[in-house]
């Protein structure tokens, strides 16, 4: 680049001050979005690890059971006798031997709540500070027999105990009182990254905690100088080959590696919106520049005339798009700080878990920015600045010999192909799902680029007649808008600059294409899911959790032996492979057949009680299973059970694909049993209340239980669906305001370019009242023409989308009619709100100096 | 260039050329078999009523716009057969441009303005040309501002003066003065005829004002696409005679 041409393109950036701002302000949301991405994850994953890190403390190995498959990290392995102990203490080398033991433990408050954590609820076995763990002791003791509890010091303080206190904590066996003689710490920090923890002495741990002589692993230090692997060979001697010997990192690693995989999930997430924003803000560079390249037309000829050939025309404008990109980046990566500081305290105030952490900015993260931010604009600034170089040199004198414009039939050609090619795209995405969920993604989020491009140069054709029509409807039939002048001009201009019209309304098109999109999709989903929780649940209760592990088994025991209810089952879910292939498998009691009806097309659900099989239909189709044929069944510790079929059923949206019996997975493992839900109906001759009454007494005891009758049950299935809506939903809202910033923009730089023609309507008598209102109903047609499009792209998508879903997710399309209302209205609004800033400057033009300008 | 070679070089000529606009029945001739060649040296004027072609003439003559057939020659080369690049190349080099309005880039001051031509080129400025160039349209004082700080009589200066720093084979002119008042027009048109006698300029300028075309040596006048007549040494008095037949 030659020197003027630097100098050309920085003053083109310095007298354009405010346009490019509202540019830079457009790819700044997206480019924070990607730099946040990687903010957060990355550094909740170093927080996490450290976390991890601190608690192994001296935990050079430990002892468990191997499992056949699946991951190390959320496997449900069966425990290993705390006898072992003895034996693994004279195995030389070794310091000190701990049982590890932990299970769901909750802490009652004072005021006899349970205390909320963001992270799981643990009670734990614990010999003190010199004991193996990374825990440490900050105030107090650790607790040293029976009725005594130390608890992480973060989750005393937010409980309200102090030393001394009465604790109630509620185990897997039921409520116990402790005093409270310890506060504990990880590391330099007083909790546990969002969960709470219990400490209890090793024989207290084992009866309250309801370990029964056995627990989930067994912890061995090293004396000074032993050398690791001998030990971990002498140790592996004196076990048998039921259990495996691992250095004490590995199962940090392994824990930490799960919770960074779901971290990283949340990262693609926020890429993923990241990246529509971007897409809608390609669209408003794109139409910024191609409407300031318009506007110096006369400039750029001139340039041309006197000597710039069109390669440095070509540069100065991409050199523009450069510098708007490098400053957008830098203010990104700022607002990417804010995003992933601002999620952490969103998601840390409902209540997931996510540990304190300073912000990591990598290189990663800002080249990965800077490739996003400047390459979208500099893309997005390539075809104007094309359009740029082709301008030729006499338009200096005659600017009406500027562009020659794209043929009205190319255009449709190459609109209607790409949208022939986006539509195909979709079809083998949606319906045809090549390679799995790569395939289905890749060949479908193509697809939907292409549809956007191609619905966007389309539009450029019909812009016109329909800005015409929406004036003629708007604000209302009886009095539409053409009735006044302003109106008339403010349909006139929408109308005299098609292609700009148009272009600016795509932005908005994308925002809402995809929120009518995903509301079909929802109300689909949640239809179908009404359904067929109508048809299937015919409990009286549901018991959930709102805990992360579960409920107690004691809790469905107890439940069982009242007299006010008939039928109880409880709901564990267990993993196992059959035919080479992970899967989940739930377990009931026969009861459940009573509970929920999983409409059986063949067999019987009583089959259960002879320790047989119960096979959802797909599966059964897929596998050629029927009543009768047999199944091998490998669970996690590596036992195999050879089960027969004994029914197959239709409704999956409970009981899941496969079902067995309490007792064949209580056989076939020994790990600890949670039950994921319980069902349970009233007996004979007891009124609601009474039944009530009788459930909520049992749940006291159990502070994490959720009591549910059926329509408390339906609704808060419901509300779940709503909240994941909800964070979608504002998560577009951010792609939605990069459009109205867009529409903003478009009609602030139309306004300037139209100065003259201001001047003029203000000379011959428009009131400025008339004025502001003519730039606003312009922005009202482009908006409620993009809102149009939108919805008309987005609601057959949905439609297509929902097709597409499994039949188990979706079995019916429902088209959410009034959310599609509401949207449409709500462009009208987007219109006035955009317009309010151009409206305000037009009507500030002084008479005479807007006619003398040129 | 056979049975035109004038007796003196030219630095600019047009042979048999036509501009045709439209197609059939709504054919336009701007152009109509023009042949016309411009002296090196000299300060030419061409005249004709509105649509009579003479901006069109001088487009082509400029390498902005293309004929429909015939040729065009700056300096002896055939524009015709040059490209888009080679065309860029040539109007920064060879030919200098002086626009009745918009003749400056906003965004750069006057003195960049001036120099713009000879920047894109990568050509070094030769300092003392101009100063030269500076003193002759009296703008030294004023080579900072930007055009928006500048009176249109002095933007006007500024356009002639980056029209001479790149020393071109030809200047062409449209209605340089045709936006001014007649003291500042008649500033600009003093300006033109000293960079012609004195600094060896070569002038071609279109306009229809009869008092900046007695300023030139030569005034060529145009009617529907044809050269129709010439003067030479004219006079304000002659040129309005002249054109006064033409527009009966």
């Amino acid at each position: 680049m030659s020197s003027p041409v630097i100098r050309l393109t920085l003053r083109g950036v310095l007298a354009r001050k405010f346009r490019i701002l509202l540019t830079v302000f457009a790819i700044v949301s997206g480019v924070a979005f990607v730099s946040g991405a990687f903010m957060l994850t990355d550094s909740v994953k170093t927080a996490i690890n450290s976390l991890f890190e601190e608690l192994r403390g001296d935990i050079a190995l430990e002892v468990r059971t191997p499992i056949a498959f699946g991951d190390e990290a959320t496997a449900k392995r069966d425990p290993v006798p705390a006898a072992l102990v003895s034996g693994i203490a004279a195995v030389p080398g070794v310091s000190s031997v701990e049982v590890n033991i932990i299970r769901e433990s909750t802490i009652v408050k004072p005021d006899g709540k349970p205390l909320k954590t963001s992270g799981p609820a643990f009670g734990i076995s614990w010999l003190g500070q010199d004991g193996l763990d990374g825990r440490t002791i900050l105030d107090g003791r650790e607790a040293r027999g029976p009725g005594e509890v130390a608890i992480d010091k973060a989750s005393a303080k937010r409980a309200g105990y102090v030393l001394g206190d009465k604790v109630t904590v509620v185990g897997p066996t039921g409520k116990g009182e402790f005093t409270l003689v310890g506060l504990t710490g990880t590391g330099d920090t007083s909790g546990g990254g969002g969960a709470s923890v219990c400490a209890f002495d090793p024989a207290t741990a084992n009866t309250f905690l309801g370990a029964e002589g056995l627990a989930d692993s067994i912890y061995v230090g090293l004396e000074k100088g032993a050398s690791r692997s001998t030990v971990q060979k002498g140790i592996a001697t004196v076990l048998t080959s039921k259990y495996e010997v691992i250095p004490g990192e590995q199962s940090a690693k392994e824990t930490a590696g799960a919770i960074n995989d779901i971290i990283d999930i949340f990262g693609k997430l926020l890429l993923g919106f990241a990246a529509i924003s971007l897409f809608v803000s390609a669209f408003l560079i794109f139409n910024t520049f191609a409407i300031i390249i318009s506007q110096r037309l006369r400039e750029l000829a001139l340039l041309r005339a006197i000597g710039a050939s069109s390669r440095q025309i070509r540069l100065m404008i991409l050199g523009e798009a450069l510098i708007i990109g490098v400053i957008a980046t830098a203010f990104g990566i700022l607002g990417g700080v804010g995003v992933s500081k601002g999620i952490t305290a969103l998601f840390n105030a409902t209540g997931a878990a996510f540990p304190s952490a300073t912000i990591t900015i990598s290189t990663r993260t800002i080249l990965a920015s800077l490739f996003v931010g400047i390459g979208v604009t500099v893309t997005a600034a390539m075809v104007p600045a094309l359009r740029a170089s082709k301008i030729p040199p006499v338009a200096a004198m005659r600017p009406e010999m500027g562009f020659t414009a794209l043929q009205r039939s190319k255009r449709l050609f190459a609109g209607a192909a790409t949208l022939l090619a986006a539509i195909a795209l979709l079809c083998i995405g949606l319906f045809v799902q090549p390679g799995g969920a790569i395939g289905i993604l890749g060949a479908s989020g193509l697809g939907a680029i292409l549809l956007f491009l191609g619905v966007a140069s389309l539009s450029t054709s019909f812009a016109a007649p329909m800005s015409a029509a929406i004036s003629r409807i708007l604000p209302f039939p009886i009095w539409p808008m053409t009735r006044s002048v302003a109106g008339r001009l403010a349909s006139r201009n929408a109308q005299r600059t098609p292609r700009r019209t148009a272009t600016t309304a795509s932005a908005l098109m994308i925002g809402l294409a995809l929120v009518s999109t995903v509301a079909v999709i929802a109300a689909s989903v949640q239809k179908s899911f009404k359904d067929r929780l109508q048809g299937s649940v015919t409990a009286d209760y549901y018991v959930t959790s709102d805990g992360f592990q579960g409920l107690p088994p004691a809790f469905a025991e107890k439940l069982a032996v009242l007299p006010e209810l008939g039928e109880v089952s409880p709901f564990r879910i267990s993993t196992a492979q059959i035919n080479g292939e992970s899967k989940q498998i739930g377990a009931v009691n026969v009861e459940m057949g009573d509970i929920v009806n999983v409409k059986l097309t063949s067999g019987s659900f009583a089959a259960l009680g002879k320790g047989q099989i119960l096979v959802h239909r797909d599966p059964a189709r897929d596998l050629a299973l029927s009543v009768g044929s047999s199944v091998a069944v490998t669970w996690q510790n590596g036992t195999t059970s050879n089960l027969t079929v004994g029914g197959v059923y239709n409704d999956s949206s409970i009981a899941g694909n496969w079902l067995v019996s309490i007792d064949v997975l209580s056989q076939a493992s020994t790990a600890p049993p949670v039950d994921f839900f319980i069902g349970a109906k009233i007996a004979d001759g007891v009124s609601i209340e009474t039944a009530r009454i009788a459930v909520d007494k049992v749940a006291e005891e159990f502070p994490s239980a959720q009591v549910q009758d059926q329509a408390e049950f339906q609704k808060s299935q419901e509300d779940q669906l709503n909240q994941l809506l909800f964070i979608v939903y504002c998560l577009l809202i951010f792609a939605i305001g990069i459009a109205v910033l867009g529409i903003a923009n478009t009609m602030a730089l139309s306004v300037y370019e139209r100065t003259r023609e201001f001047g003029l309507l203000r000379a011959v008598g428009m009131s400025k009242r008339h004025l502001k209102r003519s730039v606003r109903w312009e922005a009202i047609i482009v908006s409620v023409f993009g809102a149009t499009l939108g919805v008309a792209v987005g609601v057959p998508l949905g439609i297509a989308v929902s097709i597409a879903l499994p039949e188990s997710f979706v079995n019916g399309i429902q088209i959410p009619i009034s959310t599609i209302v509401v949207v449409l209205l709500a462009s009208i609004v987007v219109g006035i709100i955009a317009a309010i800033g151009p409206a305000r400057r037009a009507a500030k033009l002084d008479v005479l100096e807007a006619i003398s300008a040129i | 260039m056979t049975s035109t070679t004038p007796t003196l070089v030219a630095a600019a000529a047009a042979l048999n050329a036509s501009k045709i606009y439209g197609k059939d029945d709504s054919e336009v001739r701007a152009l109509d078999n023009v042949t016309v060649d411009f002296a090196e040296g000299q300060f030419t004027a061409i005249m004709g009523p509105s649509g009579s072609g003479k901006s069109t003439l001088m487009h082509c003559l400029a390498g902005l716009d293309t004929l429909t057939s015939g040729k065009v020659f700056v300096d002896g080369t055939d524009l015709s057969g040059l490209n888009d690049r080679e065309l860029t190349v040539l109007r920064r080099e060879q030919v200098g441009f002086i626009f009745q309005a918009y003749n400056l880039i906003p965004t750069l001051t006057a003195l960049e303005n001036i120099t713009l031509p000879l920047d894109l080129g990568g050509v070094d400025v030769d300092q003392a040309w101009l100063n030269e160039v500076v003193s002759a349209v009296k703008m030294e004082s004023r080579l900072t501002h930007r055009p928006s700080e500048l009176s249109g009589g002095q933007q006007q200066r500024v356009a002639v003066a980056r029209a001479l720093a790149s020393r071109p084979k030809i200047i062409f002119a449209d209605e340089p003065t045709g936006n001014l008042d007649s003291r500042s027009g008649a500033e600009i048109l003093a300006f033109m005829r000293h960079a012609v006698s004195d600094l060896g300029q070569t002038i071609v300028m279109v306009t229809h004002d009869p008092v900046a075309a007695a300023y030139a040596d030569r005034v060529v006048f145009l009617a529907d696409g044809k050269v129709v007549d010439e003067i030479t040494s004219p006079t304000s008095e002659q040129v309005l005679d002249r054109m006064k037949k033409l527009g009966s």
